[in-house]
């Protein structure tokens, strides 16, 4: 293009034409998905979640910690929103507090995976032969392993935490990433540019790096996206087992666990909590199945 | 063919008809089963061989099915005739003379006599020599042989006094299984082998799952506790374990268990429901030590000072405790025992909440407070941790929030049961938990002295090295002593040193509590907070 432009002499109608800033280009992306309500409110609800993750005390003034024996197990009103655990402390700022554990150890099994299962996926994919083989029948194995019951085993091996628990997930869903990704390198690598890199001197670790990676990122990044509500899931049922962090900071697992005691005399403890990491994991879901949707 | 399905309907609907209009015995049977659910089963020890049990949940069931010399009476503590009709002490406490009754027999058949009680004691002392920490080794302190007198009395002779002695013969620790339970291995006595001459007979008991008791038929030798004379009321009764606390109370709310009976008493709301559901809380504070944390001081860690041990006992209200975790109604602790021990001692005016008191405390050995309202000393912080087995309980995340209060952090350190005994054995804590049951003061014994504790290395982390000493001359005094009076001095001095020291942290009185259904009629006490289940009628 830039070449033609050169050869050819500018006429008055090129110069309308300007090429659309990288704003406007997202804007215009954004257009048609800001225009669904369904996407908004979810957006909104996860930006909520992540400033909160990020700075609880933004939507909050109240100490997660502060026990009030007085106020134990109210239910939920003005003053507290969510109402109140067994030793009186507000459960709507525990929930806030609750985010950044959950959405960190969810951000951070995701990346696990992601960084694994695109290093695996491609040196299967690029090498192949018996490299390949090897890689894939060791996914295999992990594959054959229900999640949640490798997660567990991980847990109990390397010790409590929202760490550990996060790495416990995140090598639960390493297959998923390296078999995506492994299949992308497989298509990419016969095509004709891939091929002319090669022929123009390019050694192949620039080939896969420069030509090969960026091609093959598009349908992992929608998986990481989709995976992040099944990462937030599967940390909250470890938490919810006990695993999580040590107490009194709470996840939202250990939230709805805690609280599962007073299912019958006070079922807002464990519900209200349990209602936000549903609403959220929805919210990841429907933006991800979004994107899909407008990609196609 | 046609007729045949006719006959075959016909005959159907006849025995179905059968069925329904007289109850069978299946039936009748199941209406006289009272079924209980407890927390989960012991996986440390897996064993209801009545010497090694400490479990409370397996010595309920054991009180109902092994019988003992002698009962302890509930209210007084007095001791009272069981399996002997009356008994002697020589002046120097060294011999106990039984004179047995004689018509008791085991279920299996087997006479009660003088060479059962010998061979239970002589057993006994064989497996506490082969393993000296099981949990029956302290009651048999002493014990050296038995000299049967006649085929009705019997004399036991003990090397050295043990004052707690005859209320050991109380417990069912020391009661008498027939011989062929003797004549089988621990491990198949630990697994259900265990043949005694009580109100009911173990059926089977499967670790982990239940247990069933049948009734004995025949029964007619009850101690003076029991009202029920003769065959108990019941025909069966069947145990569970259910660790998981919501379904053990959805079990009970909907009528599926009769009693429901958990390690920890019931929270306010629990309680709530439960009355609301007609069912009766049956209470008691189990005998032996309150639920106490003890300081690990040894090895250069924080509690190695005592006006941080001191600050301890002051930043802990224990008050607001007892009526948040539990409830309103819920006594608080008063003492290292619970009020129901012998010999116990009220320390109620050193357990106050005194958060000012432990700031002072805390700020003369030289940890002030910091920016972030945690205290500190040459740049390091006042964190303790505390080792919790399973999971934390709301009141340990009470405590950790009144600790914080003074500017103490209490890290809460939540491991398996097996990572938290190892954790204890290795002195892998500044603060971490244990209690026995017994209504006898020597059970502190089995916790704090080294030479008989379970873990000998909590038992000698409590102390700083120059007071153990004293502690072990106070244990030896109360168990030696021969009068009441030398005992009640002993261990009231014994007490004072503990709370003195810092060296047992008093946190809520071991209430045991159960909730019965309105079916179940006449539950009552033991004196070490057991039941006597062959008193129990169900109403169908």
């Amino acid at each position: 293009m830039t070449v033609l432009q050169r050869l050819i002499p500018v006429t008055r109608d090129v110069a309308h034409w300007r090429p659309r800033r990288r704003l406007q280009r997202l804007l215009d992306q954004a257009g048609p998905l800001l225009r669904r309500p369904g996407f908004v409110v979810a957006l909104i609800l996860v930006l909520f979640t992540l400033l909160a993750a990020l700075w609880p005390a933004l939507f909050t003034q109240v100490d997660p910690y502060a026990t009030q024996p007085s106020a134990k197990l109210l239910p939920p009103s003005a003053v507290h929103w969510f109402g109140t655990d067994e030793l009186g402390r507000d459960l709507y700022t525990r929930v806030l507090y609750g985010a950044r554990l959950s959405v960190e150890a969810a951000l951070l099994a995701v990346g696990l995976a992601l960084v694994s299962g695109l290093g695996l996926g491609i040196v299967s994919g690029f090498i192949g032969g018996r490299v390949d083989n090897l890689i894939m029948r060791l996914v295999d194995v992990l594959l054959a392993l229900p999640g949640l019951l490798l997660a567990l085993a991980i847990v109990t091996a390397i010790g409590f935490g929202t760490i550990p628990v996060a790495i416990a997930v995140g090598v639960g869903i390493i297959p998923g990433f390296a078999r995506t990704t492994r299949a992308e390198v497989l298509r990419i690598k016969t095509l004709p540019y891939v091929e002319a890199a090669r022929l123009g001197g390019a050694s192949w670790g620039r080939t896969l790096l420069r030509h090969v990676l960026p091609n093959a990122w598009g349908p992992v990044a929608v998986l990481a996206t989709l995976d992040i509500g099944a990462a937030i899931l599967a940390t909250a049922g470890l938490s919810f087992l006990g695993f999580g962090a040590a107490p009194p900071a709470a996840e939202w697992g250990t939230l709805i666990a805690n609280g599962r005691h007073f299912l019958i005399t006070a079922p807002w403890v464990s519900l209200l909590p349990g209602l936000f990491l549903v609403l959220v994991v929805f919210s990841l879901n429907h933006i991800a199945r979004t994107f899909e949707e407008t990609q196609r | 063919m046609r007729l045949q399905r006719t006959l075959a309907s016909a005959a159907i609907l006849l025995a179905l008809g059968l069925s329904g209009c007289s109850p069978s015995q299946p039936d009748a049977q199941a209406a006289s089963t009272l079924k209980i659910a407890f927390f989960n089963d012991n996986t440390q020890l897996v064993s209801i061989d009545p010497f090694q049990v400490y479990w409370l949940e397996h010595r309920v069931v054991l009180r109902n099915v092994v019988e003992a010399l002698t009962d302890q009476d509930p209210q007084t503590g007095q001791i009272i005739p069981w399996l002997a009709e009356r008994w002697e002490i020589s002046p120097d406490a060294r011999e106990y003379t039984f004179y047995l009754r004689k018509d008791v027999t085991f279920s299996n058949g087997e006479p009660f006599d003088a060479q059962a009680v010998k061979t239970a004691f002589d057993s006994n002392k064989a497996f506490a020599a082969e393993l000296p920490s099981t949990f029956g080794a302290t009651y048999l302190a002493g014990y050296d042989h038995a000299e049967i007198l006649d085929p009705h009395s019997i004399k036991l002779v003990l090397s050295k006094p043990n004052a707690g002695f005859l209320q050991a013969t109380s417990t069912t620790n020391l009661s008498i299984l027939a011989p062929e339970s003797y004549r089988k291995t621990a491990k198949e006595r630990s697994l259900g082998a265990v043949i005694g001459s009580g109100p009911f007979k173990i059926e089977h008991y499967t670790p982990e799952t239940g247990l069933r008791l049948v009734r004995r038929e025949g029964y007619a030798w009850a101690s003076a506790n029991v009202q029920n004379k003769g065959d108990a009321h019941l025909s069966a009764i069947e145990v569970s374990y259910v660790p998981e606390e919501s379904v053990r109370n959805g079990l009970f709310l909907q009528g599926k268990v009769d009693i429901l009976w958990p390690r920890v008493p019931f929270s306010e709301v629990d309680l709530q429901l439960f009355q609301r559901n007609d069912a009766t809380i049956q209470s008691r504070s189990l005998p032996g030590p309150a639920l106490n944390l003890y300081p690990n001081t040894r090895g250069n860690r924080i509690l190695a000072d005592q006006k941080v041990r001191q600050a301890l006992l002051k930043a802990i209200d224990r008050k607001s405790y007892a009526s948040t975790v539990y409830n309103d109604a819920f006594p608080v602790v008063d003492g290292v025992y619970d009020v129901t021990t012998p010999y116990f001692r009220s320390q109620g005016d050193k357990l106050a909440y005194d958060p000012q008191g432990a700031a002072k405390l805390l700020d003369a050995a030289g940890w002030t407070l910091g920016q972030d309202s945690y205290r500190y000393k040459d740049g390091k912080r006042l964190a303790l941790q505390y080792n919790l087995p399973g999971k934390e309980t709301a009141g340990d995340v009470l405590i950790q929030d009144q600790l914080r209060k003074v500017g103490i952090e209490l890290k809460l350190k939540v491991q398996t049961t097996a990572e938290w005994a190892a954790a204890n054995a290795a002195g892998a804590y500044d603060l971490t938990y244990s209690y026995m049951t017994r209504a006898d003061p020597i059970i502190l014994q089995t916790i704090l002295d080294p030479r008989s504790a379970n873990s000998s290395t909590l038992a000698t982390n409590t102390y700083e090295p120059n007071v153990l000493p004293l502690a072990q001359t106070l244990f030896d005094a109360g168990l030696t002593a021969t009068a009441s009076e030398q005992r009640a001095d002993a261990y009231g001095e014994l007490q004072d040193l503990l709370i003195d020291q810092g060296s047992a942290i008093p946190v809520y009185e071991r209430v045991w509590q159960a909730a019965t259904s309105k079916r179940v009629q006449n539950f009552r006490w033991s004196a070490e907070g057991f039941a006597f289940l062959n008193d129990i009628e169900v109403k169908p």
